[in-house]
């Protein structure tokens, strides 16, 4: 399978199904070239998916796409280690692939029933930007008749938060959006912050859309619980210590990335919350402490 | 005929146990302590597993969880009552694994790892007879009895590590936990400790009573004092109803005051907790007090019926306040705390 074609599905999945989450579009079209690859070792296979892994982070560089790149590659990598017959671990790769593909599917649905029973009846919830995480998990307690208020901020520099208002509406969920900038002014207001995730790394800390530092650092002042929703296959294995550690290839999107010349004049798209402002982490996994990320992911990549 | 008659016993067992829980929560219950009430549980399904009858593991776990359930309703405080059923739902899974001779039983969990490499359905839905499954049961239950047994000793036995000579301890309330601990230390060291007494049953007046027959220097002092002495405390050591998932606790009222004047001073704050006490419940708000006393039995002048009384009988105390947790494996940290009860319960029995 050539890498345009690959990159075309991985485009068509996106659009095709608005949905879906960057990561399982990105393993779903892996598995597709995985079935279309040609190589006779799987060391040309493994070869293969480790270029094809990288065009797609060049389409899109977020971090659950390399996340879940690397889980795929993980994946790949302890099957074959069963089965050093090629023909036969293909055919095994491929059935293991379409189940694996399928949980995680599930996983946004496992977070939002884990989640919504913390939302009480009467509660100020405070958001950032737009995760479709957050969004099952207020669908879910709104569906539970419990009466809640949500406050998005705006989210610059893309506005995506007036875009999450919008579908909180449709949910007839009232939604309130506030300035950036206002988050501390609304946060002796709210009863908890919830916020979704890009990447969850290994301290048990998480990259997620500018201002989530902010707001996590406020709500550790105003001491209101800060709760993070995320599915298990965005745990990477970064271990950035402060801003500056987080790599340059998912501060930016892929195109700024490409074109211009000097960094220091973009601004980052994302930034790191450290685990010590996280009051827990509800994943498909259960509900963690920020300690206990650490320990899935070494049970993951030992 | 002797099955039916067993099975009469069985229920008229489970419904007095029922409601000696019922009762035990006003105080009129013979069940005194959760140790007792741990040990009560886990005898009562040890009968259960012996006298019921079941076919297979599956039929097994849906009626321990059945009559789990009415247990637990029953007394939603007691939270020892739940532990002990999810232990031995724990049990009787890892003994079926063991007799199907599958090697998964180390790591039973959802898990990264299990997500990539599980080749087709690993639901296993317990339905295959085994003869010996009764027996290994009944015999990993006598186990779990025994260390239920030994639980404050083990925990007595680390107190030399944690209590020097003269040294200032503050407690409160009464914890039999505690109580033993600060016992077996005060045989070798001599020490100092100062009871708050834990309005409004005072029960700290019966824990001082209790130090002072082992010669233990002991002062008793109100709620309201507990900021004040703290700065002349160097360990604050406390007993606990409930460890949460999250390494919190509930423990009784006026704990989470004691813990944050620790936190204050800097004084370190060790709980003393066997592993029975832990449950896989996260605390959802923190102003989550669902028990509260009557307050007829401390008000002892007739107020006007304009004033609403409260008296909540347990406290929230969150993780970051807490330094270390003794239990019957050792010392651990409260982040540790995720850890061990992966260790104890199945993630699918967190729910019964």
């Amino acid at each position: 399978m050539e890498f345009n074609v690959l990159v075309e599905y991985f485009r068509a999945q996106i659009r095709g199904d608005p949905d879906v989450a960057s990561a399982v579009a990105a393993i779903r079209s892996l598995l597709e070239f995985l079935r279309r690859d040609q190589s006779e070792t799987i060391l040309g296979l493994r070869e293969n998916m480790t270029q094809a892994i990288r065009r797609l982070e060049e389409t899109d560089s977020s971090v659950a796409v390399s996340s879940g790149g690397e889980l795929f590659l993980r994946f790949i990598s302890l099957t074959s280690l069963e089965h050093p017959d090629l023909s036969q671990c293909k055919n095994v790769m491929i059935e293991r692939g379409e189940l694996f593909l399928k949980k995680i599917s599930l996983s946004r649905g496992k977070v939002g029933k884990l989640c919504h029973t913390f939302i009480k009846d009467g509660a100020k919830i405070l958001t950032h930007s737009s995760s479709r995480v957050v969004l099952k998990v207020l669908e879910n307690a709104a569906a539970d008749n419990k009466r809640f208020t949500v406050y998005v901020t705006e989210s610059q520099p893309d506005s995506a938060g007036k875009r999450m208002a919008q579908k909180l509406r449709k949910l007839n969920i009232p939604v309130m959006v506030v300035l950036d900038a206002a988050v501390g002014y609304i946060m002796e207001k709210v009863d908890l912050v919830i916020v979704g995730a890009e990447g969850v790394v290994e301290s048990g800390g998480v990259i997620n859309k500018i201002g989530t530092y902010q707001m996590a650092v406020c709500s550790k002042a105003h001491n209101k619980p800060f709760y993070v929703v995320a599915e298990s296959f965005k745990f990477v294995r970064l271990y950035p210590l402060n801003q500056q550690d987080v790599p340059d290839r998912f501060k930016y999107t892929a195109d700024i990335l490409k074109t211009v010349k000097d960094l220091n004049q973009e601004h980052p798209m994302i930034d790191y919350t450290p685990p010590s402002l996280i009051t827990l982490l509800f994943t498909d996994l259960g509900v963690l402490t920020p300690s206990a990320v650490s320990d899935e992911l070494i049970k993951l990549y030992l | 005929m002797p099955g039916a008659d067993k099975e009469t016993d069985l229920s008229e067992r489970i419904e007095s146990f029922l409601s000696e829980l019922k009762r035990c929560g006003s105080g009129a219950g013979s069940l005194r302590g959760s140790a007792e009430t741990a040990r009560e549980t886990t005898a009562l399904l040890r009968r259960i597993t012996a006298q019921a009858r079941w076919g297979n593991a599956g039929e097994l776990m849906e009626i321990i969880r059945k009559e789990g359930r009415r247990m637990t309703a029953a007394q939603p405080s007691e939270t020892t009552v739940g532990n002990m059923i999810r232990r031995v739902l724990k049990i009787i899974r890892e003994e079926y694994a063991r007799s199907r001779g599958s090697s998964e039983e180390t790591d039973q969990q959802e898990s990264l790892h299990k997500l990539l490499t599980s080749g087709g359905s690993s639901e296993d839905n317990f339905r295959q007879h085994f003869t010996h499954l009764k027996a290994n049961v009944i015999e990993a239950i006598n186990e779990l009895l025994t260390e239920l047994e030994g639980t404050t000793d083990n925990i007595s036995m680390q107190a030399l590590e944690h209590i020097h000579s003269n040294e200032v301890i503050m407690t409160i309330g009464r914890s039999r936990t505690v109580e033993a601990f600060l016992k077996d230390a005060a045989r070798k060291r001599k020490f100092h400790v100062i009871v708050a007494e834990c309005a409004p049953f005072c029960q700290g007046h019966e824990m001082a009573t209790s130090l002072c027959k082992e010669d233990i220097e002991t002062t008793v002092i109100p709620d309201a004092a507990i900021f004040a002495v703290m700065s002349r405390v160097n360990k604050v050591i406390i007993g606990t109803q409930t460890v949460l998932a999250n390494g919190g606790l509930r423990a009784v009222n006026g704990t989470h005051t004691l813990a944050l004047a620790a936190k204050h001073h800097s004084t370190p704050l060790i709980v003393c907790a066997p592993m029975f006490k832990l449950s896989p419940q996260v605390p959802d708000t923190p102003y989550n007090h669902t028990k509260l006393k009557s307050v007829d039995t401390i008000l002892y002048i007739h107020i006007l019926s304009k004033v609403n009384a409260h008296c909540p009988v347990f406290d929230y105390v969150p993780p970051e306040l807490i330094t270390l947790f003794i239990s019957n494996i050792g010392g651990n940290a409260p982040s540790y705390i995720y850890r061990l009860m992966s260790e104890l319960y199945h993630p699918e029995d967190h729910e019964l």
